[in-house]
């Protein structure tokens, strides 16, 4: 509201009639800009004002660090029975607010203590082994061999349930003949999801950009489709992080006499959320 | 041979995926069954025993406690993990003169400790030596001389603690490892690339975030006649916000 008013001093005066007009449909603009933009830039802010979860120490005190981690000196305790807004989470962390208005960062173990008002335990999702066997997704980065050339690649799986998930995985392989990226969507199928060291199925279909080096004859970039099969293992380490192996089949339905084939190799650390 | 592993796999998906997935439901539905029939065992054998004596002895009740329990809707806790920035500084292109280079940086948190990290920049070879003394010579194009990067890092939080300014204002922060792959387009290819580096992130507030970063990023040339490894060292600062 100050802004508005402060951006109407700063007009000057009308001098004529005639570009009223004009000028009071800008002020208007100005005017609607600055109520609106504010607000779009509050409305996330308030929105979580509004929405922080109260919980209540049932233990003896809650102890409250100066920053995210576990070195971070401990400033501040919550005694028993007094209540925490919970501000938001950042890795293993939880910012919260006490009654008295003290900022502090709780751990995910301390906060695991805690009560809702009915008495409930705070239940949220951990970084342990049974957020290995059964989570929303997973993200993680890939060395490797495409075909015979250095690959790097990505990719992100969204769970439907422990065993079965889709997955995404986008790549760049870089040769000594050709360069290229390759994208591929499917689903994988992971066998025994309890198991430390789970292996798993895919099945999907990609796409292939090929780039040719320049050298050699009839050298024509080419975008091709292909289908995959392949298998792998995930194996837990801690917190949230695996490492995954897998091997992936390709055949690449080439405009040529015949499809090729495309053997995908690699290695890499992944997460879960 | 080839073939042999393709088919393999494709027969074990196969039998796998409906395999495993319905056999799994079996074991559930049984161990539900289970308990159905034991439950139904326990109400049956219950009532001979605990009944009677309540009828005889005990006094009605008088008072039928209604309390209805608060029922609580858990808002979502927003996690601010994502870390999204833009960043300026200098790369030292090797045999290209060191350049101005600008570029974004995404972040993922995912322990205190550990990071994702995925970055691209963009900057521009300057003219070699070779090229200076030669006079007229041109090595590359001008669009041959555009220098892009992008990569996947991991990054490792190590030497966290707090920073501060007089006695009101104290800041966290943190030096960082990375290391990761990822490419380069540069002189007409695309080479791949491993950078390696180091870092200190200061956070004035939750989700505010100033970096200051130096990499190196490591890949084969043969540009100037031997195949060789170059190295290119990247100074940047950049502000990051925690999303």
């Amino acid at each position: 509201m100050a802004h508005s008013t402060s951006t109407t001093r700063s007009i000057p005066p009308f001098r004529s009639t005639e570009c009223r007009p004009e000028w009071s449909a800008r002020l208007r603009k100005v005017a609607l800009a600055s109520l609106v933009l504010p607000a779009l830039l509050l409305a996330p802010a308030l929105a979580r004002a509004r929405e922080s979860l109260q919980v209540f120490v049932a233990q003896p005190y809650l102890e409250l660090h100066t920053g995210p981690g576990r070195g971070y000196p401990v400033f501040h305790a919550v005694p028993r029975d007094a209540s925490v807004d919970v501000l938001f989470r950042r890795t293993e962390w939880f910012k919260v607010r006490t009654e008295r208005g003290v900022e502090g960062w709780a751990s995910q173990a301390e906060m695991l203590k805690t009560v809702l008002a009915d008495g409930s335990p705070f239940v949220f999702s951990l970084g342990d082994r049974a957020g290995f066997t059964s989570h929303r997704g997973e993200m993680g980065l890939f060395a490797g061999a495409w075909g015979g050339a250095n690959y790097v690649s990505g990719y992100a799986s969204l769970s439907f349930n422990p065993q079965l998930a889709l997955e995404g995985a986008v790549g760049q392989f870089l040769g000594r003949f050709s360069n290229g990226v390759t994208g591929d969507l499917g689903l994988t199928h992971v066998i025994v999801p309890e198991a430390r060291a789970s292996p798993f199925l895919m099945l999907g279909v990609g796409e292939v950009h090929t780039e040719p080096k320049a050298t050699l004859v009839q050298a024509t970039n080419r975008t091709e489709s292909m289908a995959y099969v392949g298998g792998g293992v995930r194996i837990y380490l801690a917190r949230r992080f695996f490492v995954r192996g897998e091997f992936k089949a390709h055949w690449i339905l080439t405009k040529r006499n015949r499809n090729e084939e495309a053997d995908e190799w690699k290695l890499g650390f992944a997460f879960f959320f | 041979m080839e073939t042999g592993i393709r088919i393999l796999l494709l027969t074990a998906l196969l039998a796998a995926l409906p395999g495993c997935a319905s056999v799994r439901d079996w074991f559930h539905q049984r161990a539900e069954r289970r308990a159905e029939r034991r439950a139904a065992e326990a109400q049956r054998t219950e009532p001979r025993e605990s009944e009677p004596p309540q009828d005889e002895s005990a006094p009605p009740r008088v008072i039928e406690p209604e309390v209805s329990r608060r029922k609580i809707t858990v808002p979502r806790i927003t996690s601010s993990n994502v870390e999204l920035g833009l960043n300026y500084g200098a790369l030292s292109i090797e045999d290209f003169g060191t350049n101005p280079v600008y570029g974004i940086t995404i972040g993922y948190h995912i322990t205190e400790d550990f990071f994702f990290q995925a970055e691209t920049g963009r900057s521009r070879g300057g003219r070699t030596s070779f090229e200076t003394l030669g006079g007229n010579i041109q090595l590359l194009t001008e669009s041959e001389r555009r220098f892009t990067y992008y990569d996947l890092s991991l990054g490792y939080n190590f030497l966290p603690g707090e920073a501060f300014i007089g006695r009101g204002i104290a800041m966290t922060n943190a030096f960082y490892l990375l290391g990761g792959i990822g490419g380069t387009d540069f002189a007409g290819d695309t080479k791949f690339t491993v950078n390696f580096g180091a870092g200190y992130r200061i956070v004035p507030a939750d989700w505010l975030a100033v970096h200051v970063t130096v990499q190196d990023r490591v890949f084969q040339s043969s540009l100037l006649g031997t195949t060789k490894l170059t190295n290119n060292l990247e100074a940047r600062i950049g502000t990051t916000v925690f999303f």
